[in-house]
């Protein structure tokens, strides 16, 4: 397993095509993995690209940690990465919570940041997201996953199930995780996207609760495009392909322009 | 590098073996103990390995048999439910064919 020393956290990644000339940099949600990228998403994009995918901090394989998961932190994360790796500019793309770690990383330092790719970004405000953090129990957990898994179409069996219960109760109980994201409540209406001038897409399920986020997004960053594939918020399980291929096409067809910009 | 020498063909029992033991170690010995693996195991419902466990075994794989075998690249043809369903013997079958 490829664990590196980043600011002295000890984080799990993984490299494919590290040859090639220009690397996306891949950041999965709040309490997942990079293994969303890791059999579908990653490999087409390694067909063009050097795709890092990373573990945050207390998810995977990566150290856990007590505190950081404000987005101020998050994205620094994502930097530090970046140094330790050598990677001057990237493509930066991000699922769920991650899309709003892409985003905060790249009004933060947008020198750094080629193209963006927001995939169901949700908004913060959004009670819904929050209450799950608020009210978690293991009985919620047994709940969730008999009700609402069922468009992943994996089951959970007792050890898993005890393995996701130790990481929320570590999460919920031992990390400054639910202040953090509470902080960040007010983040998409506070950030000023107006600056943010990189060419980005956003990727939202046709069906998925956080459409409405996705359509604002577009109004606010203005070289966006938004496009809606079939599915809801799970879109990267349930059409890995169609998100990568989406994925490819507008960084290829963004670098194209550019070329064509700066030699006509 | 974990690569060992490649040059000798593993035979069905054998990759059973190693595969057996690269899951140990991904999934702990406490766990296997209870279990009784077979080459019909399924991932997911039998041994209950979510996937960034089938990550840390398909890491093994690739440190193991290096360049022979695109095992990741065999896993990214499959959709959801293949992957759902992959068992044991059919990763046996994949890497026996590969060397």
């Amino acid at each position: 397993m490829p664990i590196i020393s980043v600011n002295h956290k000890q984080v799990h990644i993984q490299e494919l095509n590290k040859g090639a000339e220009q690397t996306v940099v891949l950041i999965h949600g709040m309490f997942s993995n990079l293994s969303i990228y890791y059999f579908n998403i990653a490999p087409i994009l390694a067909k063009h690209f050097h795709v890092v995918m990373y573990d945050l901090k207390s998810h995977g394989m990566s150290e856990r940690f007590t505190d950081g998961y404000d987005l101020e932190s998050m994205s620094s994360d994502v930097l530090a990465l970046m140094d330790v790796l050598n990677l001057k500019k990237v493509h930066l793309a991000g699922y769920s919570f991650g899309g709003l770690i892409a985003l905060k990383t790249a009004l933060k330092a947008p020198e750094r940041v080629s193209q963006l790719v927001v995939i169901e970004a949700p908004d913060p405000q959004d009670e819904k997201a929050r209450n799950i953090i608020d009210e978690y129990s293991k009985e919620f957990l047994e709940h969730y996953v008999a009700n609402f898994t069922d468009t992943t179409k994996v089951q959970m069996g007792k050890r898993q199930m005890e393995k996701n219960h130790r990481m929320y109760e570590f999460l919920f109980e031992k990390t400054s995780i639910k202040a953090d994201m509470i902080r960040e409540k007010h983040f998409l209406g506070e950030a000023n996207f107006s600056e943010l001038n990189i060419p980005t897409l956003l990727l939202y399920g046709s069906e998925s609760n956080c459409k409405p986020t996705g359509e604002w997004l577009k109004t606010q960053i203005i070289p966006s495009e938004l496009e809606l594939i079939p599915g809801d918020h799970n879109v990267p399980i349930q059409e890995p392909v169609q998100i990568a291929e989406s994925i490819v096409h507008f960084l290829s067809q963004s670098l194209s322009n550019a070329l064509t910009q700066n030699h006509g | 590098m974990d690569t060992i020498n490649n040059t000798l063909q593993l035979n069905h029992e054998e990759l059973f073996t190693l595969l057996k033991g690269f899951i140990t170690e991904v999934i702990g010995a406490e766990f296997v103990e209870e279990m009784d693996i077979t080459p019909d195991s399924s991932f997911t419902k039998d041994l209950e390995m979510d996937s960034i466990e089938i990550v840390s075994f398909s890491e093994k794989i690739k440190a193991h048999f290096g360049d022979q075998i695109d095992f990741t690249g065999w896993l990214s043809s499959m959709d959801l439910d293949e992957l759902i369903n992959l068992d044991l013997l059919m990763i046996i079958n994949y890497i026996y064919e590969c060397q």
